[in-house]
This record gives C-alpha cells, structure tokens and sequence, in this order.
C-alpha cells in the first residue's frame, strides 16, 4: 500500500464504524435528531403561529342605541379583537390591564348612538383606556377604531372620499416569522452537536482508557481528528436534512436560496464547532472539566449570536462584537442563504470570519490535546 | 538474525523516571532476550507499570535508554509503537461497536488490513464476531483486547497485571493464550501481583522495590538461592491447596 493510502487508512475505516455506532445508540439518536426536531417543533409554533394581530378588549356597552349595540357584537365577532366577555366592572378591568391580562378597555356611552340636541341624526363618542405601558397598543386600537366609525359616518353622511388608502396582503410570499428563526434553530442545533458531543465523548473514553490505546499505536493525531471532523459533518449534514424537511413541510418554510450553498454553510459550520468541542474535549481528562467549560462557551455564543432574539435589538457596541463570535456568522449566513439566496460570494465576510476560526480553533485544540 | 535465539530484543540502561525530584524508576537496566516471557514483579509503587510505560512509549522516559530491537524508544517512539503491542490494565473499548469493526480499525492504525473473523477464531470468539465489547465477559474481554493488541503481528508484547479480577478459570485461560503469543515468537514483557502466575509463566523475573531492581533471574533460581539462604518454610503435607480444590469442583472449562 503506498504511504498515502496508508496513512488514510484509518481515517476511512474510522468514519463508517463511527457513523454505524451512532445509530446503534438510542440516546445519541435522541440527542442528535430528535431532540433538535422537538426543539424546533416548539420554537416554530412560537414563531409561525397565524401573524394576525389581535387585541384583547374589554367592552361596556353603556347605551341602548342600535347603533351602540351593532358595534359590540360587530367587535365581539371581529377576529381583530379579543374581547374579554369576564369583566364587568371598571375596576376588574383596570386590574387586567394592570397586568397586561388585557390591551384596553372600550367603552360606549349611554348616549352612544342616540340624537343629540341640534343635530339631524345620531352620534357619539367611542372612549378608549389604556395602560400607559402599552400604548402602542391603545394608539394602534384607536387608529382602527377610527376607521371603523369612518365606515359608520359615511352611512349617514353621504361623502365622497377623495383619498383613500388600501393596504393589502403580501403573505404569500413574503418572509414569514419562522423563516428567520430556523436559522437560529438550526445553529443552535449545529452548536450542541458539535460542542455536546465531544465534551462528553472523549473525557468518557479517556477515564475509560480507550484513547489511550489508540496512543500505544502509530495513530497520529491529525488522523483521529480528520476522521472524527469527517463522522461528525455527515451527522450534521443528516440533522439539517431532518430539520429542513420538517421545516418545510410543517412550518412552510420558505427557502429561496440554493440547497448546495446551505449544504456548504452547514458543513463548515459544523467544522468549526467540532473544533471547539474537540478543544474542550480534548484537553479535559474527565467529564468534570469538560461539563463546566462547555458551557461557558455555548451558553454566550447562545445569547450573543442571534439563536434565541435578533442581534439588531442589541446595542451597538455589543452588535459589533457579536459580529465575530463563531456561531454569528454561520446562523447569518444560514439565514442569507434561505431568505435572500445568498451566493458564496455574497457570504464572503461570512465565510471569511468562518474559516478564520476554524483555523484558530484546531491550532488550538490540536495544541491541547491529550490521549489520556 | 531470527536464528540466534538468545540474542536480546530489549536492551535497558539506567532507565529514570522522576516525579517532583523523586526517582519512581531510579536508574534500572536489564536485557529481555527474545521469544522469552519477562516478568516484572514487585509490591504497589515498586515502579512496575512505570517502567512498562517507558518502554510502551506511553511515559517520557527522563533518564537512561532503552532499545527495542536495535530502535531507541525514547528518539523513535512512532517506530517503536509500529513493533510492539500493548494490552492496557483495565481493557476498554468503545460501545456499540462490533469486534470486527474494533479489530479493522485498530489495524488501520497501522496501516493494515486484516482478516478480523480470522483473529477472533485465534481468541475462540468467532462466535462474537457481531458482538459489542460491552457484551462481554472479564475473560472475554481480556482475550478479545490481547488479539486486537496482536492485529499488526509485533515483536514485542506488553501486557500490565493481565489477570487481576479474573477468576481461576479466566486466569488458567489466559495463562495458556500468553504461552500461545510466546510460542508463535513474540516476546512478552509483563508485571503481576501474583507469585503464582509469576513461576508457572514467567522464564525469567525482575523483582522491584522503590524504583530499583533487587533481583533478576529464572524463577528457579531464586528458589535456590533463597533456600540456600537456609530459609525454610513451614511444612505442608497436603499436595494440594484450595485452588486445586475449586478447580477440581468447578471444572477447568472457561465461564463466561
């Protein structure tokens, strides 16, 4: 056999036992594809639920008009309005709203609906309180509100409008809530599966001496690492095939760039977190050193890069930093892939950071790596 | 070079091994001569496992040298590892994997490829072939993990207190499997506890104590030289011990 081939040897016959022994294992199943798709399954129903925004009302419906009455049932069966039929008293609704059980409280006049002294036909006043916490909502509530007497108005006065706005829908095919946050999903999941694994992994097998076997041979250590780097791309490869599948046909997601770019970003982001996890892994001589260090890596890397809420909320000083924490780029680029179908070169700064890392991280672990 | 049967395969020269300023192994040589069984014996932190690991390549060795065939252990550690086999204390392997698989793997380490069925028939575990490590028993275990320390055909095989927590069957069994590694020429290096395996296997022993060899000679001889000494030990009638008694009930046939 020529060096080559030789030295490649392991490197081939690792990968297959590797990847047939993870689906020998129901726990590692569980954790690599399972886990993940509960995961997803309950951030996507967070996330996509209808985007219809509804307010949460009470209603006290003070006159006896026909029109007054109209208008109850007309926001009692509105879609657009929550309305909490439980509350009867001011004071129980002040209390809800108190604790934001409740966006606003209507109230309808006695003399809602009925003539006024001088005027040809009915009228009134629609009164609208509000938590001064949420009073997005309370404006939001009176703009509609609004609308919806200009529809009344225009039945007793006759008008012409001149200006008018028509908004209308473009649900379907826009980006919906869920197309931005698989990304974050499928990073979270790239990220327990390249740090989790390892750091319980090999300190396992070091207290356990098997590492220490393969040290008693020519196995060099650039050979046990390529080999492991290898199985664990292919199993992140399977999760995002598992995860996209799931995503698309349960959530719909939207995926406007192409599979092979997502496919390369993946990989090499997988790459690159099994980097850190094969430094962590590789250096700690039990499970006790691995555990703690493990997650005072993931857990900011979680928090910082945009897996659970968007980086642009944060300030910009710390937007400028999360920018090159490892995770960062990769649940970008996963992002830019699906909703703007983002081509390699597009994702050069990306990928740059990407690469950049990966190259530190296994100079790193590589450095400390130890058999036993 | 093979016909010189008495030619010495490990030659050893005032091998140290320190530990904050304090010598474990303080500067020991001996010589292994090929195709023998060597033994290392002597009480907890004598030194014994230490100096196995100098030689296995496993411990910087910090003071003194050693050869293995012609091959300075401590300057060619990669080539060293190529001509020796090494069966650990406690053997381990990992889960959920098929002997086969365990046994082409630890081969490609070296580069080579195997008939692993092959090798599990020379440890009568061809029926395992399908088996995971964990499925095994103690002296299963022990006889897959010296097969798959054997994959790549060494000189040299290191074996570090092979019987502890094996019963008397295991153990006989494993006695007969290091004499089958001997007679196929592969010279074996061991440490025991046990005085007992030491005698029945052991051509010739080295006795330690704090880091230093006291002793070194055919089991034989150090009777003689003990009893010569005028040492004379209580007298039993019996022909037998409690072992041969336990053997003699349970059988010699292997338990697993």
């Amino acid at each position: 056999m020529s060096d080559l081939r030789k030295a490649l040897l392991p490197i081939t016959t690792f990968v297959p036992m590797d990847i047939k022994r993870l689906f020998r294992d129901k726990v590692a199943i569980f954790f690599v594809f399972v886990f993940p798709l509960i995961f997803l399954l309950i951030f996507g129903s967070i996330f996509s639920g209808d985007n219809n925004v509804s307010f949460r009302i009470a209603v006290f419906n003070e006159s006896d008009s026909e029109i007054a009455n109209g208008l109850e049932s007309q926001m009692i069966d509105n879609d657009f309005f929550d309305v909490d039929e439980e509350v009867t008293t001011t004071v129980q609704a002040n209390e809800k709203m108190g604790r934001g059980q409740l966006d606003a409280t209507v109230t309808l006049p006695s003399d809602f609906g009925h003539s006024q002294e001088g005027s040809s036909g009915p009228s009134g006043n629609i009164e609208i309180t509000y938590n001064q916490s949420n009073e997005n909502a309370g404006r939001t509530l009176a703009s509609v509100l609004d609308s919806m007497m200009n529809e009344v108005n225009s039945q007793f006065v006759d008008t012409s409008v001149p200006f008018t706005v028509t908004a209308e829908s473009t649900a379907s095919e826009g980006l919906t809530q869920f197309d931005y946050t698989f990304s974050g999903i499928l990073g979270f999941t790239l990220l327990s599966l390249g740090v989790f694994g390892p750091t319980t992994v090999f300190p396992r097998l070091k207290q356990k001496g098997v590492l220490r076997r393969y040290k008693s041979t020519p196995l060099k250590v650039w050979q046990f690492f390529v080999a492991n780097v290898l199985s664990n791309a292919f199993v992140g490869l399977l999760a995002l095939i598992i995860m996209f599948l799931a995503a698309v046909f349960i959530f719909d997601l939207n995926m406007r760039g192409s599979i092979i770019n997502l496919s390369i970003v993946v990989v090499l982001g997988t790459i690159l977190l099994f980097g850190i996890g094969l430094a962590v892994g590789g250096w700690a001589k039990n499970e006790n050193q691995a555990a703690p260090i493990a997650q005072l890596v993931t857990l900011p890397m979680m928090f910082l890069s945009g897996v659970f809420f968007p980086v642009f909320l944060m300030p910009e000083l710390l937007q400028n930093i999360t920018r090159f924490i490892p995770l960062t780029p990769i649940i970008d680029s996963i992002r830019l892939v699906i909703t703007e179908n983002a081509s390699l070169i597009d994702l050069a700064p990306e990928l740059g950071i990407m690469i950049g890392w990966t190259v530190i991280i296994y100079l790193i672990a590589f450095k400390l790596f130890s058999w036993e | 070079m093979s016909k010189r049967d008495t030619k010495n395969i490990v030659t050893v020269k005032n091998l140290t091994k320190t530990y904050d300023d304090k010598n474990v192994v303080d500067g020991i040589s001996f010589e292994v001569k090929k195709g023998e069984i060597f033994g290392i014996l002597g009480p907890n932190g004598a030194g014994k496992t230490t100096t196995l690991e100098m030689l296995e390549t496993m411990r910087e060795i910090d003071g003194g040298e050693a050869l293995i065939a012609g091959i300075d252990v401590k300057k060619q550690p990669n080539k060293v590892k190529e001509i020796i086999g090494v069966q650990p204390q406690t053997p381990n392997f990992e889960e959920k994997t098929k002997l086969t698989e365990i046994i082409d793997f630890l081969a490609s380490c070296y580069g080579e490829k195997v008939d692993a069925k092959e090798i599990l028939k020379s440890v009568q575990l061809e029926e395992k072939a399908s088996s995971y490590p964990e499925q095994l028993s103690g002296g299963q275990r022990q006889r897959f993990s010296i097969s798959t320390a054997l994959v790549h055909g060494p000189k040299v095989f290191f074996l570090d207190e092979p019987t502890t927590g094996l019963d008397p069957q295991a153990r006989r069994n494993l006695w007969d499997l290091v004499k089958q590694v001997r007679d196929r020429g592969i010279t074996v290096i061991m440490t025991t506890h046990y005085m007992d395996e030491a005698e029945l296997l052991c051509d010739r022993v080295a006795v330690m104590d704090e880091g230093k060899i006291i002793a070194l000679d055919t089991p034989k001889k150090l009777i003689k030289q003990l009893l010569a000494k005028g040492f004379k030990k209580e007298q039993h009638v019996e022909q037998a011990d409690l072992e041969d008694v336990f053997i003699d009930l349970t059988g010699k046939a292997l338990r697993e």
